[in-house]
């Protein structure tokens, strides 16, 4: 057995069935092992970045461990912005990049670069294997770490002599799985009680640690207040009684306004990101915390806790919820107000029915969440659109929601779209992309036409860098700077030209039925939504400052005063 | 923050033991970088597989910070303080 069939028989143990990849060099023997493979499935992205996305998107809407593999040199250095984005957001992956043989190494040699040097800041771990005895163990410690505790991506670099040296099947060793940490949560609780204003604060870790269940019974028996961050939208479920929605530089009002307010935070799953927090040291003044993580990195990083709680996130919710059962909480006063709030500082922006006039981006969204059947996966880019869903979408579940949250990775949508479709043939996903991300890896038009996938396409086209232009006009004076793109190509043609049908629409009475239209079609489609260019993301808080300082379009500063928002 | 900027910053003693991997020292060092620290002395022995490290690093961000970080690296089998906060200055006046 060869190298390459080891990692075959890797992907066989583990019941890895869908790769994303691109052959090139060193790697073939690894793609002459897949023609004799009848059990894995691998699918030919148009560019590594995109096999990388897809894998990320593929592992975010199933669980499961997303693998991609590309050849050396500019095939490895293509994968990097994919693993990066996978590395900011904890999520499960396998990368596997051919390198030249073990004797070129370190002679400059063709499509040679140093892998492993270069992606040291972007992996939870990486190896490159020195010999074939040495690759069985790598490959399932690698497979164990990428999905264990805290994920990440993990990166093998094989030498192309490692790749086709033989050597026979041995007992594979399995790792040890750690006993899951279950910390005391007796302090946790007598703060808790005491508090009279907590919040819930939760994040990505949530879905991660597979707790949506625990989460939502820990949510609905202690009846806290609850906000999210990007990552952790869905956690609640779609009707959760006490939710505010998303908190940060684009949340509600009623959430930063909770938290602002509020004695005590309950931060589960997440690490106080300085997009949720704003500036650090104004956020939530009066909040003890109590922080709940699978990385113990994580506790007292950014903000000392009352409590920390490192450990496995179901045992720990689940010992909450029992306690609460047997005493819930008294703040019934703190509910009603922080409701209170919700109903006049939520995201609820009145309906955009009127015929014929401009799509705005809210009102586009609220109809899409309305028209979308309730297990819908959507996948996102970077920027205004991005935030228009976390805002206006409602979730049922955090894998509904593919978003690049860590890294902010343009060019996201469309290959996740592509992973999260291979991880269930039969779901609808959509990717809402804005025409600047878009236009980042539209090669991948390509690979949805190839295997069919029934993808849907929405392009909220502003003709402009739309989150780059607000920032210019509310913090730059209005000082615009190479964000046009009104020479876009024409976007339906392009998707025609890729095999893909295509509408456009640009007025409100039409989008309705172009939604539902592009839903009915047996196969991918493609919907071009022109909009405003000068639509704004609100509310909004300027990057460095306070949560408290939130700008909303009815109190937009002045052009000429861009110093009195600071 | 620059590191490189940290002249009166606390200075820390840290050991580190790790397992003898390709790049177990860049890992190291990348960390304590990008953490905010600056490595002032640093020496190295192998042994039976396995670095001992002994860091002298200088930072203004907590070290229980940089100490949580280095743990998490898969190469690193133990961290030790080995002695609290100096001030640059004050050890300076030592030496």
């Amino acid at each position: 057995m060869n190298g390459a069939q080891h990692i075959l028989e890797a992907f066989h143990r583990h019941n890895i069935s869908t790769v994303f990849g691109y052959p090139g060099g060193c790697i073939m023997p690894l793609y002459d092992a897949l023609v004799d493979d009848a059990t894995v499935e691998h699918v030919l992205c148009r560019h590594e970045q995109g096999c990388a996305l897809a894998a990320d998107g593929y592992a975010r809407a199933s669980g499961k461990l997303g693998v991609c593999i590309a050849t050396s040199g500019p095939g490895a250095t293509n994968l990097i912005t994919g693993v990066a984005n996978a590395h900011r957001d904890s999520i499960p992956m396998l990368v596997i990049t051919g390198q030249v043989p073990s004797g070129l190494i370190g002679t400059d040699a063709f499509q040679e670069t140093d892998v492993l040097g270069m992606t040291l800041g972007i992996v939870k771990h990486s190896y490159l294997p020195e010999s074939i005895d040495d690759l069985p163990a790598i490959l399932e410690e690698a497979i164990h770490l990428a999905q264990s505790g805290r994920p990440g991506p993990v990166w093998i670099d094989i030498p192309k002599d490692v790749l086709v040296a033989t050597s026979s099947p041995q007992p594979m060793q399995i790792p040890k799985q750690e006993k899951p940490t279950r910390p005391d949560i007796a302090e946790a609780m007598r703060i808790l009680r005491s508090a009279k204003q907590p919040v819930i604060y939760s994040g990505g870790g949530v879905s991660l640690a597979n707790a949506e269940a625990a989460f939502r019974e820990f949510a609905k028996t202690s009846a806290i207040p609850s906000v999210v961050t990007l990552k952790g939208i869905g956690n609640g479920g779609k009707h959760s009684a006490n939710h505010l929605g998303m908190l940060g530089m684009h949340g509600s009002r009623a959430a930063n306004r909770a938290v602002d307010e509020s004695d005590l935070l309950i931060v589960i799953g997440a690490r106080l990101d300085d997009r949720a927090t704003g500036r650090l040291d104004t956020f939530a003044p009066n909040a003890r915390l109590i922080h709940i993580d699978a990385d113990a990195a994580e506790l007292n990083k950014l903000r000392p806790a009352a409590a920390s709680l490192g450990g496995e996130l179901n045992g720990i919710l689940a010992a909450f919820t029992a306690e609460l059962k047997a005493r819930p909480l008294a703040i019934s006063n703190w509910q009603r107000q922080c409701r209170t709030w919700n109903t006049t500082g939520g995201f609820n922006a009145a309906d955009n029915e009127e015929p014929l006039t401009p799509i705005t981006g809210p009102a586009f969204v609220r109809q899409l969440s309305r028209t979308a059947p309730d297990n819908t996966v959507i996948a996102c880019d970077v920027g205004q659109h991005q935030m228009w869903v976390a805002q206006y979408y409602e979730f049922d579940h955090p894998r509904h929601h593919l978003t690049s949250g860590g890294l902010g990775t343009m060019g996201y949508g469309l290959p996740a779209a592509i992973g999260a479709q291979f991880a269930d043939r039969n779901s609808t996903v959509i990717n809402v992309a804005g025409d600047g991300s878009f236009m980042m890896n539209v090669q991948e038009l390509a690979t949805i036409n190839r295997y069919q996938l029934p993808v849907k396409i929405i392009i909220l086209d502003n003709q402009c860098l739309g989150m780059v232009r607000q920032h210019q006009e509310l913090f730059y004076d209005n000082r615009e700077s190479e964000i046009n793109l009104d020479d876009n190509p024409d976007f339906v043609a392009m998707a025609r030209a890729f095999g893909i049908p295509a509408l456009h629409i640009d007025r409100t009475d039409q989008v309705r039925r172009s939604i539902e239209t592009i839903l009915a079609y047996d196969g991918p489609m493609l919907l071009h939504v022109a909009i405003a260019r000068e639509n704004n993301v609100w509310p909004i808080v300027k990057a460095g400052a306070g949560n408290r300082d939130i700008i909303d379009e009815t109190r937009r500063p002045a052009k000429q005063s861009k110093e009195s928002i600071a | 923050m620059n590191p490189q900027s940290q002249t009166d910053a606390p200075s820390y003693t840290i050991t580190c033991q790790m397992s003898h991997e390709l790049a177990a020292l860049e890992r190291l060092c990348q960390v304590v970088r990008i953490r905010g620290f600056r490595i002032a002395k640093m020496a190295v022995e192998a042994a039976d597989n396995k670095l001992d490290i002994a860091l002298t690093i200088q930072g203004s961000r907590p070290i229980a910070m940089l100490q949580t970080q280095l743990e998490k690296l898969q190469t690193v089998a133990r961290v030790e303080l080995k002695q609290p906060a100096l001030k640059a200055a004050t050890a300076s006046q030592i030496a």
